[in-house]
């Protein structure tokens, strides 16, 4: 059904005088006529359903062309009725806006006007109260007066609300002074405007608050909240500039070559030494300070009265003796170099490093006696080797002498990496003096000495320690793995090898424990001319000289 | 998503301040020591570096971690008309050991701060925190104990309030409104712009301490 059946809109009006709708919306929405096209458009939609079904029914195709007419003709008509109602629905609100299953039940209670009892009496109650008094004048006179109430008291709100914005303003404007608004000085200003910029950017940004690489380790006790959460070995790996190491419980073996040595050696026993090492740093104190006194081992069988006399006396009487008989022995070349650069790093240490250094290679070429002598150096560079934990290792000047510094380290270095005693017992001096020098370096050493041949270890062990006890060392432990029969030339380069490694491998553990970390990086390149792998246990270490330039940085990163 | 201004207040006027915020909020202060880790990721986590914070309040005897992500904040014209800065914020209670998760995902710590200060979360027009802290650095690494402020003469003032992409703009304007008020002492703007100390801030910081001071113990 097309549109357009105009019909009054009046007749169908309600014979009551109340509520009519303006008859101007009245005609134009033309109810009736709305009404009849809705009917109609009804039946012709239920027609179709009906259609739809005995097709449905019969299971036969329907026509889709009769069908498609059907429904656009529909579908306009609808079109159409909604449109017209549009043109009225200005003056209407329409809720809800749809009738579905939900609201049908409830629409009839909702056309409903009239209000619920409760609402009523209080409806009534209102209107009492506000009508009170006006009830015998007319209807637009009360609705005056209502008016006027209202304009009153919205008056009086606004006059309120001037009123305080007024005060406040007054009140922190007197505060002020009579005069103008105080400017700031300019400098000040600057000055604060500086301030400001660094906050802000140290908030926002984080600038100002990094801390550059080297120093970002972890000195002191950390803090409660922290304690459980972090390992000292996780330190490493808060450096954002890549060099963050994952070894939670082998943060000394890190970044060295010699580590993997020594886990593959001796995996569980670099575990414990990776875990021993660490601890010291983790609780903040070294754990040097249980080492028993190194002065037992002063008068012990080994530490012969020999030796210790000689570099007893200060330092510089012992380097100028060890200087001449240098020039003396007519070292071969590797040995003179080892000796050039087995230099401490640290200005308190050189003199005593290479002190040692050249004492040791005096009794490089001994007598057998004065290899005898070299386990008293050993447990001296044990000595010396745990103050140099304990003390940051600058002290090696300090008034530990050679016999000292040999009977000291002795007990520390198994102490240090948490082996037995008995491991150092192993008649291995040259253990011990790994276990004394450098940690890390040193157990790996460790490691391997304890697992390899007698000259196997003898060059490991001298890999591992670090330069200054690095050739009476080897020799003490050539001596005692009973490989006599080795020239003290193969000694030597064995020393020499083990000792350009030594510095690299000591490393990570002296890092770890914050102590001196640049000791005997001479040796280590010296040792390079003699790199020479003579067991398989020196491979690795041999590739610790060779990343020997890089070691110190290395190093540093790992921080 | 959260609204935030930032501002800077002397040191000295902070307890004034703290005296208008009391009155203006209606709620007690709330003390905050909050020890906050800013790690970033690392190449193998995508090309872009991506950063995440950690906060640990220390206030409570346990240790409360939260982990926070703030993204970047709106831009366009509509946001340049916004006198707040809105951005993208999610945050999470966890457990302890959320650093070493981090670490062992990649990330790497690239600052760390520590922030004393006092807060006082309402609402008003919406729900809104007021933070006033002085940001303390850490000369060595997570001493916390050890940590010394940034600048000592000046702290910050944030204000957040949490905001949806529907209601931000009222968020947004409920939170200027509130930075008016607190106009004597201090201005408030986008965190990045600055401000510099308002001038009024002595005047108003004494007015308040005498006369709002004077009643007190």
């Amino acid at each position: 059904m097309e549109g357009g059946i105009v019909e009054g809109g009046q007749a169908e009006q309600q014979t009551q005088p109340v509520e009519r709708l303006n008859q101007a919306v009245q005609q134009q929405l033309n109810l009736e006529s709305v009404k009849t096209r809705a009917i109609s458009l009804f039946k012709a939609v239920s027609r179709i359903l009906d259609e739809f079904d005995a097709i449905a029914r019969a299971n036969s195709l329907p026509k889709w062309q009769d069908v498609l007419s059907q429904f656009s003709m529909v579908n306009l008509e609808l079109y159409n009725i909604v449109e017209d109602i549009k043109k009225v629905s200005k003056a209407f609100v329409v809720h809800p806006k749809n009738v579905n299953a939900q609201n049908a039940t409830i629409l009839p209670v909702m056309l409903s006007s009239k209000l619920l009892p409760e609402m009523e009496m209080d409806d009534n109650a209102k209107r009492e109260q506000l009508l009170h008094g006006m009830h015998n004048l007319q209807l637009l006179s009360q609705i005056d007066k209502l008016k006027t109430r209202i304009d009153m008291i919205g008056a009086a709100c606004e006059s309120a609300e001037k009123v305080i914005a007024d005060t406040r303003k007054a009140y922190f404007g007197t505060r002020q002074g009579p005069s103008l608004l105080p400017t700031l000085d300019k400098v000040q200003a600057a000055k604060i405007q500086e301030q400001e910029s660094l906050l802000r950017s140290a908030v926002n940004q984080g600038e100002g608050l990094r801390i550059p690489g080297e120093q970002r380790q972890i000195t002191s006790a950390l803090p409660m909240h922290l304690v459980d959460v972090l390992n000292v070995g996780e330190s490493s790996q808060t450096f954002s500039d890549g060099s963050g190491m994952y070894t939670k419980n082998n943060p000394t073996f890190s970044s060295n070559n010699i580590t993997s040595q020594g886990n593959l050696i001796q995996a569980s026993g670099s575990q414990l030494i990776g875990r021993t090492a660490a601890s010291p740093g983790a609780t903040g104190s070294t754990s040097f300070d249980n080492t028993t006194s190194p002065l037992p081992y002063a008068n012990s069988p080994r530490s012969g009265a020999n030796i210790l006399n000689t570099p007893s006396p200060q330092q510089p009487s012992q380097l100028q003796q060890q200087q001449q008989r240098q020039k003396m022995m007519q070292l071969p070349q590797h040995q003179q170099q080892l000796l050039a650069q087995q230099q401490f790093r640290q200005s308190s240490v050189p003199g005593i490093g290479q002190a040692n250094l050249l004492y040791y290679i005096k009794l490089f070429y001994p007598t057998p006696n004065q290899l005898v002598q070299l386990h008293d150096l050993q447990g001296q560079a044990q000595q010396k080797f745990q103050s140099m934990h304990s003390q940051h290792q600058m002290q090696f000047s300090q008034p530990l002498g050679s016999q000292q510094f040999q009977s000291r380290q002795l007990p520390s270095g198994s102490i240090q990496h948490g082996l037995g005693q008995s491991q150092l017992n192993q008649g291995n001096q040259l253990n011990r003096h790994l276990n004394q020098f450098s940690s890390p370096a040193n157990s790996a050493l460790f490691n391997a000495a304890q697992s390899t041949p007698n000259t196997q270890m003898i060059s490991n062990m001298s890999g591992m320690m670090p330069s200054q006890s690095l050739l009476p060392r080897m020799q003490q432990y050539g001596l005692s793995s009973g490989s006599r029969s080795l020239a003290s030339q193969n000694l030597s380069d064995q020393m020499f090898n083990l000792g350009a490694t030594n510095p690299g491998s000591m490393m990570p553990l002296q890092q770890q424990q914050q102590q001196q970390q640049h000791v005997s990086q001479g040796t280590f390149g010296n040792m390079a001319a003699n790199a020479q792998n003579m067991q398989p246990g020196i491979v690795p270490l041999q590739n610790t000289q060779q990343n020997h330039p890089n070691y110190q940085q290395q190093r540093q990163q790992n921080q | 998503m959260e609204c935030v201004v930032q501002g800077i207040i002397e040191t000295q006027h902070v307890e004034a301040l703290e005296i208008l915020l009391q009155g203006l909020c209606g709620v007690h202060r709330k003390s905050l020591k909050i020890h906050e880790l800013c790690l970033k990721s690392g190449p193998n986590l995508g090309t872009s570096p991506s950063e995440v914070r950690l906060l640990c309040d220390l206030e409570q005897s346990e240790p409360a971690w939260r982990v926070r992500h703030v993204g970047g904040a709106m831009r366009g014209a509509g946001a340049e008309q916004i006198s707040v800065n809105v951005r993208t914020m999610v945050e999470s209670k966890v457990s302890n050991n959320v650093l070493r998760l981090f670490y062992a995902l990649g990330y790497k710590l690239d600052h760390e701060q520590l922030r004393v200060g006092f807060s006082f979360n309402f609402q008003r027009g919406a729900q809104m925190t007021v933070t006033v802290s002085s940001v303390n650095k850490m000369l060595r690494l997570h001493a916390t104990d050890e940590a010394v402020p940034i600048t000592p003469g000046i702290q910050l003032v944030e204000v957040t309030a949490p905001a949806t992409s529907e209601n931000y703009s009222k968020v947004a304007a409920a939170m200027s409104s509130f930075c008016e008020y607190l106009a004597p002492l201090l201005h408030l703007s986008k965190p990045g712009v600055s401000t510099g100390v308002v001038p009024t801030a002595a005047a108003a910081a004494a007015s308040l301490m005498s006369d709002g001071g004077g009643t007190t113990l």
